[in-house]
């Protein structure tokens, strides 16, 4: 048991309007070590897209919290999330990233697997002397006990004692949808994956996704080319999806976008965009609208900036990315990360959108690495202090209310709580559904 | 004539490491053509890199100078808490050669391994990797036409901009 109680760690007093987070939640080695455990080894966490294992036998590998997995489609075409440690001493079976096998045999003694888990060949079992216990064991690849798939994403809890995967997602579904939904045959990673660290924890990641308040401050130099490529119109640079819009603009009028939360930590952070030739998706926006009605086609053009607790991200805003946070400790976390597209887009919005993407999106681009700056500056900061609450969710909390408004009716969305955003609103109060679900998780572990 | 090609492509490509590691970004600018093709590919998987910049996923993939330009500008900004202390850099390029070459162009290969100081953080690095040239002659003398930077090691700690590789 942790020396820290809940009420230490996050001060969540809704009657008092008051939210506070204590820095030691992104500085304490211990909290971090039962986070792993309670929040990435305890439940629901994305595990990869069904297109990284497409085919019979295809399958691709990588972690829960500290625990090597193997995703593997079976011959019969059905996925499986098992293990990647083979149950005689414990080696990875499947070294690589991805690939195909029918049968994965272990490095070390060679026991044999095939691609729905199942041994089928223990090396010269016949003269082992095994005594009768052994037999009694499974010699199978562990399952991960639970695995599931929604339109293509895909979940994993290694542990049992969760809700199931749709209860997980709830209302969060509509908003895969609208990713799905770009294209009849669905979404795509497209090739070549990125990868970086920082040295910082793995919620400023969590954070920053849904944070529109450090755009325009953390990103200036960023804007300022722009507005320049705006102004110049060159063929040869590509131009942005946000040179058009006005959500992120401090003088912006009216309404530009806002925040919604859902249930198990759950939220999106969104802005108004016009249905224009900035985004790759406009060449079928007609064709879109006829099968999907007009508001969910709308509501795909907005920015949207998506995360399903704890570790999926899906921002479309300069382009669009899925990111997969994985924490290594509590002052390193690696994001891995890829350019999601709809399937069958033309030879030319795809292009563009993969312009797009590298320039804003990747840790060799003109944003992200002033984001992952940034977060290492504010590790810095999260020493423990005399005064250890942080400041940084308290915005919009005034104008949050339960339920959602008209834009979210507007596709039947439905969310716990919402704020509505003018330009500088910036809302904060998101950030309570994450902290609300890591109190979820972590019940057990802290007093 | 062989021999005389690989002192020039040697000279420029020491040239063009000399200027990335003292920040001399105009002159760095000034090597490449106005319609040069800047690319770094991304890793498919393990052993692959990524080989059509329409269609994959690249570490950075520019067609024309002033998408170089407005890397500098942003370095430059002043506003662009990534660039604000300038890392210490040191590009090393080895192992040169003239892989092809015609009466006003060549295609050059080298490697190099940038060490890099990241003095704000504390923190040390190296990048490496395979650098691929082709080279014009023009009538300010031998200029980058297409630049391909192979990075073996793509895991980026942070950050990677033009000056680290």
């Amino acid at each position: 048991m942790s020396a820290y109680r809940i009420s230490d760690l996050i001060d969540d007093r809704p009657e008092n309007g008051v939210f506070r987070i204590n820095r030691a939640l992104f500085s304490d080695p211990d909290l971090f070590e039962l986070e792993l455990s309670h929040i990435f080894e305890g439940g629901w966490v994305f595990v990869g897209m069904a297109c990284q294992a497409e085919n019979p036998h295809d399958f691709f590998t990588g972690f829960i919290g500290r625990v090597p997995i193997l995703i593997s489609r079976s011959g019969e075409g059905t996925l499986g999330g098992f293990i990647n440690a083979c149950p005689h001493k414990g080696a990875r079976i499947a070294q690589q990233l991805s690939g195909n096998a029918r049968l994965h045999v272990c490095p070390y003694h060679s026991w044999t697997f095939d691609s729905a888990g199942a041994n089928r060949n223990i090396k010269w079992k016949n003269g082992g002397c095994y005594a009768a216990g052994f037999d009694r064991d499974n010699h199978d690849l562990a399952r991960i006990p639970r695995f599931g798939e929604y339109r293509g994403f895909l979940f994993a809890s290694l542990n049992n004692d969760v809700p199931s995967l749709e209860d997980h997602l709830g209302e969060a579904r509509k908003l895969i949808d609208l990713v799905v939904d770009q294209s009849t045959e669905g979404s795509e990673l497209v090739p070549g994956a990125v990868r970086f660290t920082y040295a910082a924890n793995w919620k400023m990641q969590l954070e920053n996704c849904s944070d529109q308040y450090h755009f325009t401050s953390t990103h200036p130099s960023y804007l300022r080319i722009l507005n320049a490529r705006a102004q110049e119109q060159k063929d040869e640079v590509v131009q942005s999806t946000l040179g058009g819009s006005d959500f992120w603009k401090e003088d912006a009028e009216g309404p530009t976008g806002g925040t919604y939360s859902f249930a198990n930590g759950h939220v999106l952070n969104w802005g108004l965009m016009a249905v224009t030739p900035a985004l790759p998706l406009f060449e079928r926006a007609d064709a879109i609208a006829e099968r999907v009605g007009t508001a969910r086609r709308n509501w795909m053009f907005n920015m949207r900036n998506l995360t399903i607790f704890p570790n999926l991200q899906i921002a479309e805003n300069a382009s669009s990315q899925l990111r997969v946070i994985r924490p290594v400790a509590h002052n390193l976390t690696e994001m891995q990360t890829w350019c999601i597209a709809p399937r069958g887009e033309s030879a030319e919005a795809r292009r563009m959108r993969i312009r797009q993407y590298e320039d804003f999106f990747n840790p060799t681009g003109m944003a992200t690495p002033d984001d992952t700056v940034v977060y290492e500056e504010c590790q810095a900061g999260m020493a423990r202090q005399e005064r250890p609450w942080l400041q940084g969710h308290a915005r919009g909390l005034a104008a949050s209310v339960e339920g959602g408004n008209a834009y979210s009716d507007s596709i039947g969305l439905f969310p716990q709580r919402s704020v509505l955003g003018q330009a500088q609103t910036c809302d904060e109060s998101l950030f309570h559904s994450y902290y609300r679900a890591w109190v979820g998780r972590m019940r057990g572990a802290l007093a | 004539m062989t021999h005389d090609m690989l002192r020039d492509a040697e000279a420029l490509l020491y040239r063009e490491a000399s200027l990335l590691d003292h920040g001399d970004y105009d002159a760095w600018l000034d090597l490449f053509t106005p319609d040069v093709v800047f690319w770094m590919p991304a890793w498919r998987n393990e052993v692959e890199q990524t080989q059509d910049p329409d269609r994959e996923l690249s570490l950075i993939y520019y067609q024309g100078h002033s998408n170089l330009e407005d890397r500098i500008r942003r370095i430059r900004s002043g506003l662009s808490v990534a660039s604000k202390v300038p890392l210490r850099v040191v590009h090393a390029v080895s192992n040169v050669m003239v892989t092809a070459q015609t009466s006003d162009g060549a295609s050059v290969s080298s490697c190099f391994t940038v060490h890099l100081v990241d003095v704000r953080a504390g923190r040390t690095h190296v990048f490496f990797g395979r650098y691929e040239h082709e080279l014009v002659k023009t009538e300010k003398g031998w200029r980058i036409a297409r630049k391909v930077v192979r990075l073996l090691n793509d895991v980026v700690p942070t950050l990677l901009d033009v000056y680290s590789i």
